[in-house]
Order: structure tokens, then C-alpha cells, then sequence
């Protein structure tokens, strides 16, 4: 009841603001306990985490499956492995960021390693494909590797990560989803709607023909030559001009390994 | 570069155990791309496949008209073919600087350089090893078996046993001759004889 007793004359004025004060210092005793609490179980986590990682380097760094598992593990709990590798790499000196803290840096280094397979990958094949590659294709070919025992053991979800740390260099390296198949898109070009078009038909159809997109875009024949010149021109439809009736309109994402044994 | 030994076989089909590139069963390969990196780009990947067709088959020379219509430039599978247009266009780029001068055409290098009539491109040199490096393989052969300042004769060097494992047994007598006045340029051979029974002594 004493909240409830209200004060008369003019020292009640006094005592409000004591009581507000009060309140104010015990919520701050509050705040600065719980955020003690925090800071405690956050160190716990970190050094669990650390130890996992230490334990698990090498399965990290070598399962493909596992390091899907470990990295969606630190999405799923706000650490974004690779804004945190970006920075570690500017301040290295200074201690680097919290994922490379944590994981002394081998996965952060796995993953610049591998862009760096990845742009060799699209700059070997930019002639031929206009700069617009399969994931699928990436991963063959980094698997494979360039010489003896050069090959890495990758999934598509590494090549996605490593590509998405190259987004600080500002390079241009990107992912689009064309139809179901993600491609790496390496040259800083944005495709208009059209052409988007005609290539996702060509990645469900093999090929397109002029007269094909007249009957199922409804575009009259003027715009599809059009569209379909422009991507030629950028190396990303090969024709064939063998084929009959008329011309057929190829990507070049197909030209790849379908004996089915592996390189 | 390396050749291809097909353990699995069957990847092309009717290559006679050639593993041709994923590029063969592509039909737009077949033509010439309009467009210029594109074709570039073609260019150099039909050069690396009829360098290690040419290697694997041990084929040394080209005739084009014949040429077309062996599986090299013509797809059955997939119904498609590279015209002898095309086919004299990429043996053009392989001449070239940009192709790394890995083909040359018969005949035009003495009177007809200046007239590039369809005559003087009826058939090519294709050197998936170039005069050169042929000259280093058979230096280095003569080396290690340790045939410096002997007589051998031309017949010898591609005939015999003791060459049957090398990669310049059963090579074409014309392109051993250009190979051997590499290493005669170099002083480390020397060659004599009448033309049926030339011999060649090494340094």
C-alpha cells in the first residue's frame, strides 16, 4: 500500500523525482546484469564454438556436406560467415573479425581459396559463354581441378559462398537464377527482360528458334531477331545453322561433360 | 594437351577410342559463330580438337576435301558437319600467329604464299608437335640412348625396333626431314645421302 499513498504539501514534489531516480539507477543495475549475463553466455558459446571448429577443422575443411551443416549452423544464430571473413581480411592485424577469431581463419581461407578457383573458372570460359556460367558446371570444373591433385572437394553451396565474398571487391561477380539452374553471371552486364526470357526458355528448351519465340512470346519477328542478335553478341547463344527448318539458337551452358564419367 | 587415353571409351562414339570434347555433341559447334570472341573462342577449341584427334589417330597431314567427311569434322550422331569453308577457316587460324602456327598448308609455302587459291589449301600440315619440338624429342631420344656421332639412317629413325616406342616412329618422312634441318640449323646434326637413302649423324 505505501505506493499508494499519496503525499501532500510540497515535499511530495521531492519525493517524485527521488523515486523516479530510483527507478532509473535500478533499471540500469538491471540492464548492465543482464547484459552481463549475455556477454558470459555469448563468451561460452564463442569458446564452444571454437572448440568445435578447432576439433572439426579438418572435417570442415574437407566435407563438402559438413561444412554446409557448420555454415547454415551460423547463419541459423546471426553470424554471417562471410561479412565477418570480409573484414577479417582488411584488419587482419587486429585480431581479424569474430569468424576468423573463431575458426583461426582456415574455413575464412577454404572459401577465398576457392573464389579464386571460381573467377579462374569463368575467365578461362568468358569467350565461349559470354560470361555466364552454370554453378553445376563451376563445381565439375573446380573439382576437377587444373593439374595433378589440383582438384577441391566442393559443394554448389561453397561456389555460392564464395562467390558472395567476392562482393566487396565490386567486381561484377554475381548469381542469377535462370529457370531452376543458378548460373554465376561474371561480367558486370544486367540482362533486359527479353533476353532473361529467351534465355530461361533456352535452359528449359535446349534451344529457341526465331519463329518459336513469335509463337510463344507472342513477339513479332523484328523483336526476336533483335533479342536474339544481342545475346549472340555477347557470346551467350551459339547458332547453329545447320539445323532445319531454321536456325536454332543454342547456350553454351550445354556445352558440357555428359559422358558421365568423371573427368 | 595430353592424349587422351580413353580407358572408358565410347565417349563420342565411332572415334575409334578417341574421347572427342564435350564440344563435339554441341550441334552450334558446327558453326561458325558470327560473333567475334565467340568465334575466337571456337577457333581454339576445334585447333585443340583436331591436334589431339590428329595426335591420337597419328595423323600428321590433312587432306580437307577427305578430310570433312571423316567423323573429325563431321558429327553423324547428331547430323551436323563442318563445311569445307569452315574447316579451310580454322586450318587458317591454326596457321596463324593466334593459332599458335600449329598447321601449315602443303605446298604454299614456295610459290603460291601470294595466291591463296582453293588449290593451294587442298591439304595441311597439322603439327600437334611443331618441327621444333619434334627436333627436341628425337635430340633427347638420341641422348638417352646414347647415339651421338653415329649414322642412322631416315628409314631407321621411323622404321625400326629400337624407335617403335617413341612418338616420331611411323612419322611422315617430310615432316622428319623439316624437323632434322632444325637440329642441322643448330649444329647438333648433320644429314647426307641421295634422296631414297638419307642418313643423318647427330652431335
Amino acid at each position: 500500500m505505501a505506493s499508494n499513498r499519496r503525499g501532500v504539501g510540497l515535499s511530495a514534489f521531492s519525493r517524485n523525482t527521488l523515486a523516479q531516480s530510483q527507478y532509473a539507477s535500478h533499471g540500469n543495475q538491471l540492464r548492465t546484469a543482464h547484459a552481463q549475463s549475455l556477454r558470459t553466455q555469448l563468451a561460452v558459446f564463442q569458446s564452444l564454438l571454437h572448440n568445435f571448429s578447432v576439433t572439426h577443422a579438418k572435417a570442415i575443411r574437407s566435407d563438402p556436406v559438413f561444412r554446409a551443416e557448420f555454415a547454415r549452423m551460423c547463419n541459423a544464430i546471426g553470424v554471417d560467415p562471410l561479412l565477418a571473413s570480409s573484414h577479417g581480411r582488411k584488419d587482419e592485424e587486429g585480431g581479424g573479425s569474430f569468424w576468423s577469431q573463431m575458426l583461426g581463419s582456415s574455413v575464412n581461407d577454404f572459401y577465398f581459396e576457392l573464389a579464386v578457383r571460381v573467377v579462374e573458372v569463368c575467365r578461362v570460359t568468358r569467350a565461349e559463354n559470354g560470361g555466364m556460367i552454370a554453378v553445376k558446371e563451376v563445381v565439375r570444373r573446380v573439382q576437377k581441378g587444373r593439374g595433378v591433385g589440383g582438384g577441391m572437394e566442393v559443394s554448389e553451396d561453397d561456389v555460392l559462398r564464395a562467390v558472395s565474398s567476392l562482393k566487396p571487391l565490386g567486381s561484377g561477380f554475381a548469381i542469377t537464377k535462370l529457370g531452376a539452374k543458378s548460373m554465376i553471371r561474371s561480367v558486370p552486364k544486367e540482362l533486359n527482360p527479353d533476353q532473361a526470357t529467351v534465355l530461361e526458355a533456352i535452359q528449359v528448351l535446349g534451344y529457341v528458334s526465331v519463329s518459336m519465340l513469335q509463337l510463344n512470346l507472342r513477339w513479332d519477328r523484328a523483336r526476336a531477331v533483335a533479342v536474339i542478335d544481342d545475346l549472340m553478341a555477347d557470346s551467350l547463344v551459339w547458332v547453329d545453322a545447320q539445323a532445319t527448318p531454321e536456325k536454332e539458337y543454342w547456350s553454351p551452358t550445354f556445352i558440357q561433360d555428359n559422358s558421365g564419367a568423371s573427368g | 594437351m595430353d592424349s587422351t587415353t580413353s580407358s572408358g571409351g565410347g565417349g563420342g562414339g565411332g572415334g575409334g577410342g578417341f574421347a572427342f570434347p564435350p564440344h563435339y555433341s554441341f550441334p552450334p559447334f558446327f558453326t561458325l559463330q558470327p560473333a567475334l570472341t565467340t568465334r575466337a573462342s571456337q577457333l581454339h577449341s576445334w585447333s585443340q580438337l583436331i591436334q589431339a584427334y590428329c595426335r591420337h589417330r597419328r595423323l600428321f597431314a590433312l587432306s580437307l576435301v577427305d578430310a570433312v567427311d571423316t567423323d573429325l569434322f563431321c558429327n553423324a550422331a547428331l547430323g551436323r558437319r563442318l563445311s569445307l569453308r569452315d574447316a579451310r577457316e580454322v586450318i587458317a587460324w591454326m596457321c596463324g600467329k593466334e593459332g599458335g602456327e600449329r598447321a601449315e598448308w602443303i605446298g604454299a609455302g614456295n610459290a603460291a604464299k601470294g595466291k591463296e587459291g582453293a588449290e593451294a589449301r587442298a591439304a595441311c600440315w597439322v603439327f600437334w608437335r611443331r618441327p621444333e619440338e619434334w627436333a627436341g624429342v628425337i635430340e633427347g631420344w638420341v641422348d638417352a640412348t646414347g647415339q651421338k656421332n653415329t649414322v642412322l639412317t631416315l628409314y631407321e629413325l621411323l622404321e625400326s625396333d629400337a624407335t617403335k616406342s617413341q612418338e616420331f616412329h611411323g612419322m611422315d618422312p617430310e615432316l622428319l626431314k623439316r624437323s632434322l634441318q632444325v637440329l642441322v640449323k643448330r649444329g647438333k646434326a648433320q644429314v647426307f645421302g641421295s634422296e631414297d637413302s638419307l642418313g643423318v649423324k647427330f652431335f
